[in-house]
């Protein structure tokens, strides 16, 4: 038998122990109030109640309920348009970027709010890394475009360990190292989204959102960012978007399943969670009918 | 929500079961042939039950490499990931029924030519056929209509052939003290044994029907804990 997780003995542990997200002292209100009272039953890295996320007067995506762990893998899936995107990119409030956008619900971060006035969204994408659909190297050296973030950040220690360091980890290292002064531009495809996961190690985060990171990429590249996926799941939270059902199946530890739900004068389309659960129970016996409609092919 | 998409792998598995299921057709006649070739011993049926397994096994190599082919190019999830497991298992115990009806063909000539049987013995044997033909039947008509009751049913009926089985045990051990006689009834035990495989392999096919249906596999008897087994439903 295994002892229980003590998350906090864990993060003092860790090698780089993840920092509060404040920039500010905490207000009352925050995490010593009505959060303490919604503490995970289990480790959670995320907890998401009532999370809806609208453009302007339209809803994206309302009401999602659900908890992602810490140390799994998370596929976000359904058809396009269900609003999977947005909810992965409010995880590091990438939507804070789009003026339009308003959050509203609960959304919590290792017991934080995410969105509480003294939390700054930098120090927020810093502990929250995204990888996105088309690999974006720098144009820079693939030296430069790792230490870049370091180097912004002031994060202390070799700069040549820390390169080093994120791209053995992104398992591109031995690929690339000897050409580290070479231009980004002249990897492959695939090495340079696993340049782009390197870049995203490089400043120690304990989230990784993938947003379709392999759409772009050809079997044996897809094939080496999923082996790499299994390997960061030991370290990493991660939690990605995919159309890919087998990837889907393949990787990941839970599966929340999206659906598009038209509103009453059929003008708005809302994205919904339908069902979230074990990724193998999604994909071989899945509680709701909308789920094995989608995951078997039937509906799109 | 209807079905939009993946007609022509929907079309695929559906084929594919159709002959997993043709199967059972194709046991049920051969097991028929096989109870009259030992009642009536008749060693030239005998042959044919023989000669024509090799059809059945035929079955359960297209079948198998059609289940290869569909996990391999079609990647199916849930219910027709069930599905397509299920039709593996019943094309499986396809091929066994085949080879019960074989081994009981077989014991035909091995009883010689105008062997000393018992008539309320053959009688049993002619009861049991008739009893492994219905279950075949029964879990055939249970897969098709995806119905878990009658699945479940096969439990009733196989209770049926093993009461059987146990007569034919019964009657052997009465058969009296002359040689050719009792090695006669030996043979007829065998034969009683192989029907009584094929009624648990038709248990073993529900099994499957309920899998699909349900999502959960579990056996609706298990032999080495009869006492956890859940009730039947009622005939």
């Amino acid at each position: 038998m295994t002892e229980p997780r003590d998350p906090q003995r864990e993060n003092a542990e860790r090698e780089h122990p993840i920092p509060s997200l404040h920039t500010r002292e905490p207000s009352e209100a925050a995490p010593g109030g009505e959060a303490a009272q919604h503490q995970p039953a289990r480790e959670a890295i995320f907890q998401l109640a009532g999370v809806s996320v609208s453009y302007g007067d339209k809803p994206a995506v309302r009401d999602i309920t659900f908890d992602i762990g810490n140390n799994e893998i998370t596929a976000l899936i359904g058809p396009s348009g269900c609003g999977k995107s947005t909810l992965i990119r409010c995880l590091n409030r990438m939507n804070d970027l789009i003026p339009s956008a308003t959050v509203s619900g609960r959304l919590l971060y290792h017991g934080e709010d995410l969105y509480a006035k003294e939390v700054d969204a930098v120090e927020v994408r810093k502990r929250i890394g995204m990888v996105f659909q088309k690999p974006n190297p720098f144009p820079k050296s693939i030296y430069d475009n790792i230490a870049f973030g370091p180097r912004v950040l002031g994060m202390k220690g070799s700069m040549d360990d820390i390169v080093e360091r994120a791209l053995t980890r992104a398992a591109v290292w031995d690929e690339v190292k000897d050409r580290l002064k070479t231009n980004a531009f002249g990897m492959s495809g695939g090495q340079q989204q696993r340049l782009c996961i390197a870049r995203c190690l490089a400043v120690e985060p304990d989230v990784i959102l993938m947003d379709e990171p392999c759409s772009a990429l050809d079997p044996i590249s897809t094939g080496k960012i999923e082996d790499l996926m299994l390997e960061l799941e030991k370290e990493y939270s991660i939690v990605i978007v995919t159309h890919n059902m087998q990837q889907a199946a393949r990787v990941s530890d839970k599966t929340a399943f999206f659906t598009v739900e038209l509103d009453a004068d059929q003008k708005n389309r809302t994205g919904r969670v339908v069902e979230f659960d074990d990724t193998e129970k999604i994909f071989t016996n899945p509680g709701d009918a909308r789920t094995e409609a989608y995951v078997t092919g039937k509906v799109g | 929500m209807s079905d939009t998409s993946r007609t022509h792998f929907q079309d695929e598995l559906a084929s594919l079961e159709r002959m997993a299921l043709g199967g059972l057709d194709m046991v049920s006649t051969s097991l028929e042939r096989a109870v009259e070739t030992v009642v009536n011993q008749d060693v030239e049926l005998a042959g044919m039950v023989i000669s024509d397994d090799d059809r059945i096994d035929g079955r359960y190599l297209e079948v198998h490499q059609g289940v290869l082919s569909l996990l391999a190019r079609q990647a199916p999830v849930a219910t027709d990931l069930r599905t397509v497991a299920a039709i593996l298992h019943v094309i499986k115990h396809v091929e066994r029924m085949g080879d019960q009806c074989v081994n009981m063909a077989k014991l035909v000539p091995l009883a010689g030519h105008e062997p000393p049987s018992d008539q309320r013995l053959l009688d049993n044997i002619r009861r049991m056929g008739a009893q492994a033909r219905q279950q075949v039947v029964q879990s055939k008509q249970a897969f098709e209509r995806r119905d878990v009751e009658l699945a479940q049913d096969l439990v009733r009926q196989d209770d049926e052939i093993d009461k059987l089985n146990r007569d034919c045990f019964h009657l052997a051990l009465e058969i009296g003290d002359d040689l050719d006689r009792r090695e006669w009834a030996m043979h007829m035990m065998l034969v009683a044994r192989c029907l009584e495989r094929i009624g648990d392999n038709a248990v073993d096919i529900g099994e499957q029907t309920a899998f699909v249906v349900t999502g959960l596999f579990r056996e609706f008897e298990d032999a080495s804990h009869p006492e956890l087994a859940p009730p039947t439903p009622a005939a």
